[in-house]
């Protein structure tokens, strides 16, 4: 075999601070060539043959014998050291803190990783840029302060839950995975609509204090299941609803483009926290206390956010299509608050959190303002 | 005799147009799901080619095939245990249907997310919020799979 070059070979560890005999072990084989093998024997469960489905091998499809159980308390070593495998004493802890499966789990998440992955998009290649056309002043305005609102806002969704990702034990690796896709779709999102806003003779509007309160208060968050009912729940949900709007206002098949996929990501994450809360309160129903406090809050503060021109009048346009037909799109914009609070609230009951009594949001947009 | 929106036979034949566009629909990425369609018969009854009879179909879609269209007969919309339920009138489907032939693809406020978001042409019925979200979940996939008619002879 030829040796492999590599530069100045003469100068690699004269410097360096540590100096490490070669092991027992290594002494050994070198001396009589004679492997020791041990590991061979030291295996989790053995003959496994996961067999891929008509979609390839998938996380489903490996959970075969007791690699497919996820147990209800994660192992006490606290490490890296994956599920399943023989896990040697001296493993250092890595400090998690979430090391019971009902403060993460949720029955879909690994449907929702493989979905995921399955389904990612390319904002440089599947978005059809080269057919963006000039658009009138005022819809190019309205279209660029949403883009600056979502550049705003979407990449909390992968700040905030990553903080926790990272205090979750590993035995529960489905819900890491599922949140790093997450993660992956918001960068995404930050990264489409900022090309959007720069794409089209417009840029970058107005930030909102308020958002930026909404966001920090989902940053802030006590705990990771406090944390999904004010960012899945209320605060997914309702960016879904504006994905949702934004392919109906689309003035052009590259805003439509855009908006649909960034909505298809969006109801994945709002499916993985409606399932995780419904799995925390079925254990912890005391839970729905801290759920609702967090959403009291979370509710005011979106309320706050629609008590700004920046954050109403933009959808209001492109929905009337055009400041002209204000009017008309400010009427349509209140037909699909109705759509926001229904569709959260079913949510809510989905998760088995009975918030209709106690919600801020009026059903009527109107109200807003009576 | 070409099949007809809403056949079972008609939505077939758009599965394997969707088969001869592999590439396009592995790009977009699988879908898991169940859903029915449901045409309604028009209000003033004119150009109801129903016989102003509800009709709905039941279609299946898993991975990157369409593998299962069936018709349901009323009241058996339940045993097929969709995910959602895709309702409009027989005229707003034929808009549809009518600017995807023509354009091969429909005009931007009549895409399928954007006539369920207004909810007054076309509407979603689910039972359960999670399963209807696979409506948004899937619906690129959805939207390519019902722009494909426009390769289908006009009926």
């Amino acid at each position: 075999m030829p040796t492999v070059p590599i530069k100045d070979e003469h100068r690699v560890g004269t410097e360096a601070r540590y100096k490490v005999e070669p092991s027992a072990y290594l002494q050994k084989l070198f001396e009589s060539g004679t492997p020791d093998l041990s590991w061979m024997k030291e295996t989790g469960q053995w003959g496994m043959h996961a067999k891929p489905s008509g979609l390839g091998l998938r996380l489903k499809d490996i959970e075969i014998g007791s690699y497919g159980v996820v147990p209800e308390r994660g192992g006490k070593h606290l490490s890296m050291a994956p599920r399943g495998s023989i896990v040697p004493d001296n493993v250092p802890s890595l400090g998690f803190t979430i090391n019971n499966k009902d403060e993460c789990w949720a029955d879909n998440v690994t449907e929702l990783y493989e979905e995921a992955v399955a389904r990612q998009w390319s904002s440089a290649r599947d978005i059809p840029w080269d057919e963006l056309k000039p658009l009138p002043d005022d819809l190019e305005r309205a279209m660029c302060q949403l883009c600056t609102f979502l550049t705003e806002v979407e990449f909390i969704a992968a700040d905030a839950p990553t903080r926790w990702m990272s205090r979750i034990n590993q035995d529960f690796f489905e819900v890491k995975l599922f949140l790093a896709t997450q993660a992956m779709d918001e960068a995404r999102h930050m990264d489409v609509f900022r090309k959007r806003a720069l794409a089209n003779g417009g840029g970058l509007g107005k930030a909102s204090a308020y958002s930026e309160l909404g966001l920090k208060k989902i940053f802030d968050a006590p705990s990771f299941s406090a944390q999904t009912g004010r960012l899945h729940l209320l605060g997914e949900g309702f960016v879904l609803t504006i994905f949702r709007q934004g392919e109906f206002i689309a003035p052009s098949r590259v805003d439509q483009e855009i908006f649909r996929r960034c909505m298809q990501d969006e109801s994945r994450h709002v499916g993985y926290g409606t399932m995780h809360l419904r799995a925390q309160l079925k254990s912890r129903p005391e839970l729905a206390e801290e759920i609702h406090t967090e959403l009291d809050d979370a509710e005011r503060i979106l309320l706050e956010i629609f008590s700004e021109p920046e954050s109403v009048e933009p959808m209001a346009v492109l929905m009337g299509g055009g400041i002209a037909h204000f009017d008309k799109g400010m009427e349509m914009q209140s037909q699909l608050w109705r759509r926001i609070v229904g569709e959260y609230l079913q949510r809510c009951d989905s998760a088995g959190l009975e918030r209709r009594p106690r919600c801020l949001l009026p059903t009527d947009f109107a109200k807003l303002v009576s | 005799m070409a099949p007809k929106f809403p056949e079972p036979q008609w939505f077939l034949a758009l599965g394997r147009l969707m088969a001869a566009r592999g590439e396009l629909f592995r790009r977009i990425g699988y879908v898991e799901t169940r859903f029915i369609v449901r045409v309604l018969p028009d209000q003033d009854g004119g150009n109801d080619d129903g016989g102003g009879e509800e009709q709905n179909t039941g279609v299946a879609m898993q991975g990157y095939a369409l593998t299962d269209a069936a018709a349901l007969a009323p009241g058996a919309a339940a045993s097929f245990d969709a995910d959602f339920t895709i309702c409009a009138r027989r005229a707003v489907w034929r808009r549809m249907l009518d600017e995807i032939a023509r354009g091969g693809r429909p005009e931007l406020r009549h895409t399928l997310n954007s006539l369920a978001l207004i909810g007054d042409e076309l509407w979603l019925e689910s039972a359960d919020q999670l399963r209807e979200d696979k409506f948004y979940r899937f619906n690129q996939s959805l939207q390519e799979l019902f722009n494909l008619a426009a390769e289908l002879p006009a009926d």
